[in-house]
């Protein structure tokens, strides 16, 4: 290769390695504008939200032979609350502040992040009603790949929950919006790509709305006295992907960064501070 | 010099008892022969200064004073769900509190010590060594729905505690621990059909103690029989009306995996993949009766697929047949081929048990210590 060429030929495989199939999901990674991998996204078809025979709305297909997944209509450098309406207390927005420029998200390093930011991958989730379990499945496909469970039997948060990443989630219908809250939460990951702050005490309710068939309006409302000045909300749209299902995506084939991921050596591993800098 | 003061006359004096051979518990993590060394026995006492209380593995610090110095040691312990199920939390050794610990030194000679279970002066011996679900077994059959079907899964309770934790094939009989370490490495060639390029291969990965291991090294994950094999377990939730049958992993990085049994071909029938290798394979499966047998291909080379580190190719094709006898016993077989790795199609069989009224573990590997 011609080195006059090199500039513009690696600029081309830049842009290529954008759209190819499953690129290494960074902050500067591709967003939801750009095409999705290795095909073109089907153009979205109008039309009412399908209901279950009761006449709910379902966040699925109308059938199985209706597939799709979910995926934010968002840009990335977005936050989901507008930074001037975000009640920070004076550490989290010196967290958040410092984190604009040390972007080295855990996601990226493949923990399983909660909240908003589990929905705001370029791959996209599945929601799985399973009546039978008194469960609804959310499934990611990219990230962490894992699972989340919301429990709509009715139970509630336990007493010796042990924190995690999806936190404890109990949901129920409110009509057609599916309405989830959250506690339990580890405090190893960012609510969002731009990386607000939170602690154990975080508490959700999030409202996960279908107005039609081609849109889930998606609301969280963040309530942490720890890190925040007062209860907020946040939220974005997600877009069906009409044929699309779920499929293998592992964070860790490609992380050439271990010690990013897995804390570089038995002496160098920091325990002291739960905090994700 | 600092003067250590008892605590209080309830302090605890904690006993770590030798860790004994073979006698280990898979959880995603790497096997204690890998990064301790079995015939480096010590002692050490101290006060514990902090309880990291977290996955993969817990870890208890503690102040050691020689003369005039105070050294800070880590204790390493299980994954806080397998402790947990026996009865440890994270109160049971608290900072303050006088521990004397016996254990095997990391290899790299840095100020780390495996110890497997602890004595509590007046309190029960607590011990990993006989996992098994919280809640006895209760002798039952196993539940059908309303189509007749046996379940596999349900809204609580989960597989665990496999029979076997490392795949050798039917019939043959050796030693070896928990992780796949043999006890005697010339015993290699019989564990399965290697063709030589494997069994050199495999006999280099038990060699070096399993160290290699990349679900150990980067979270690489269990593909294979190997997600059978953890205490961890995994959980089966069948999706009826989408003709799929998902697999939670309770080990490794908490994936999941999805069985199509709507019938589809094989390849290029997933959007997004293709026919790209993948961890999980691609799998399709069906009922025959109450059998469910999964066809799995499309593997890549890029993880372990059993405990120990037994090679596979690309060319690896698994049929498993899982079977529910009855409430409390998952019966689990596999037949496994590959051209490239194998000189014949081969078999192994286990059976893992139902822990009643629990979910699946919340695992992640790469919540991550070393």
């Amino acid at each position: 290769m011609k080195n006059s060429k090199v500039t513009v030929a690696l600029l081309a495989l830049a842009v290529a390695g954008a759209a190819a199939a499953q690129p290494a999901q960074n902050t500067l990674g591709s967003s939801s504008s750009t095409v999705a991998p290795q095909q073109q996204r089907q153009q979205a078809e109008a039309g009412p939200a399908p209901v279950n025979a009761a006449g709910r709305v379902v966040l699925q297909g109308a059938d199985p032979s209706d597939k799709g997944t979910w995926t934010p209509v968002f840009g990335i450098l977005d936050p989901i609350t507008p930074y001037e309406e975000i009640p920070f207390q004076p550490w989290s927005k010196a967290l958040y502040d410092y984190r604009q420029t040390r972007e080295l998200e855990p996601h990226t390093r493949c923990k399983a992040s909660g909240t908003a930011r589990q929905f705001l991958t370029p791959y996209g989730v599945e929601f799985v009603e399973l009546p039978e379990l008194g469960q609804i499945i959310i499934f990611d496909i990219g990230g962490p790949h894992t699972f989340r469970i919301i429990y709509m039997d009715g139970r509630e948060h336990p007493s010796d929950w042990q924190n995690t990443y999806y936190g404890h989630s109990v949901g129920r219908w409110e009509g057609n919006t599916l309405v989830v809250d959250s506690v339990g939460f580890t405090e190893q990951f960012w609510l969002d790509r731009r990386g607000m702050p939170h602690t154990d005490q975080l508490h959700t309710i999030e409202h996960f709305t279908r107005k039609d068939k081609n849109t889930i309006e998606y609301r969280i409302t963040l309530d942490d006295p720890g890190a925040y000045t007062k209860t907020f909300d946040g939220g974005f749209n997600l877009r069906w992907n009409q044929g699309e299902e779920l499929f293998e995506y592992v964070c860790q084939q490609a992380n050439y960064a271990i010690e990013l991921m897995v804390g570089g050596g038995a002496s160098s591993v920091d325990r002291s501070s739960t905090i994700v800098p | 010099m600092q003067k250590l003061k008892l605590k209080s006359t309830i302090g605890l004096v904690v006993l770590a008892t030798v860790l004994s051979s073979g006698v280990e518990h898979v959880s995603a993590q790497p096997a204690i022969v890998a990064k301790f060394d079995p015939s480096s026995e010590m002692s050490i006492s101290g006060i514990v200064t902090h309880v990291d209380w977290k996955n993969p593995r817990a870890h208890v610090f503690v102040n050691v004073t020689d003369g005039n110095a105070v050294t800070n040691w880590a204790v390493e312990l299980e994954s806080p769900v397998l402790l947990r199920g026996n009865g440890w939390g994270e109160s049971s050794v608290k900072p303050g509190d006088r521990v004397e610990v016996k254990g095997l030194r990391a290899r790299n000679g840095s100020r780390q010590i495996w110890s497997e279970s602890m004595v509590l002066a007046g309190k029960p011996v607590f011990t990993l060594k006989d996992l098994k679900p919280a809640i006895p077994a209760r002798s039952e059959p196993a539940p059908r729905g309303t189509d007749g079907k046996v379940i596999l899964g349900s809204a609580s309770g989960y597989w665990g505690f496999p029979s076997e934790h490392a795949l050798v094939e039917d019939g043959v009989n050796v030693q070896m621990d928990r992780y796949g370490q043999l006890a005697e490495i010339a015993d290699a060639a019989k564990v399965a059909p290697l063709q030589p390029w494997a069994l050199a291969l495999y006999t280099q990965r038990q060699q070096r103690s399993l160290q290699d291991d990349p679900m150990f090294i980067n979270c690489k994950p269990p593909g294979g029989p190997r997600q059978y094999q953890s205490d961890l377990g995994i959980k089966f939730v069948e999706d009826k009306v989408n003709q799929r049958m998902f697999i939670l992993m309770g080990s490794g990085n908490r994936n999941y995996r999805i069985v199509y049994m709507d019938g589809r071909d094989k390849v290029g029938s997933v959007t997004g993949d293709d026919d790209n290798p993948l961890y999980y394979g691609r799998s399709l499966g069906k009922w025959e009766g109450d059998t469910l047998v999964v066809v799995t291909t499309g593997f890549n080379e890029d993880f372990w697929m059993t405990n120990g580190g037994l090679p596979h190719t690309s060319k690896l094709e698994l049929t498993e047949r899982f079977t529910r006898p009855d409430m409390n016993t998952l019966q689990y077989q596999v037949a496994i081929t590959d051209t490239g790795a194998y000189t014949r199609p081969w078999n192994a069989s286990w059976s893992m048990q139902w822990v009643a009224d629990q979910e699946v573990p919340i695992f992640f590997c790469q919540d991550n210590r070393p």
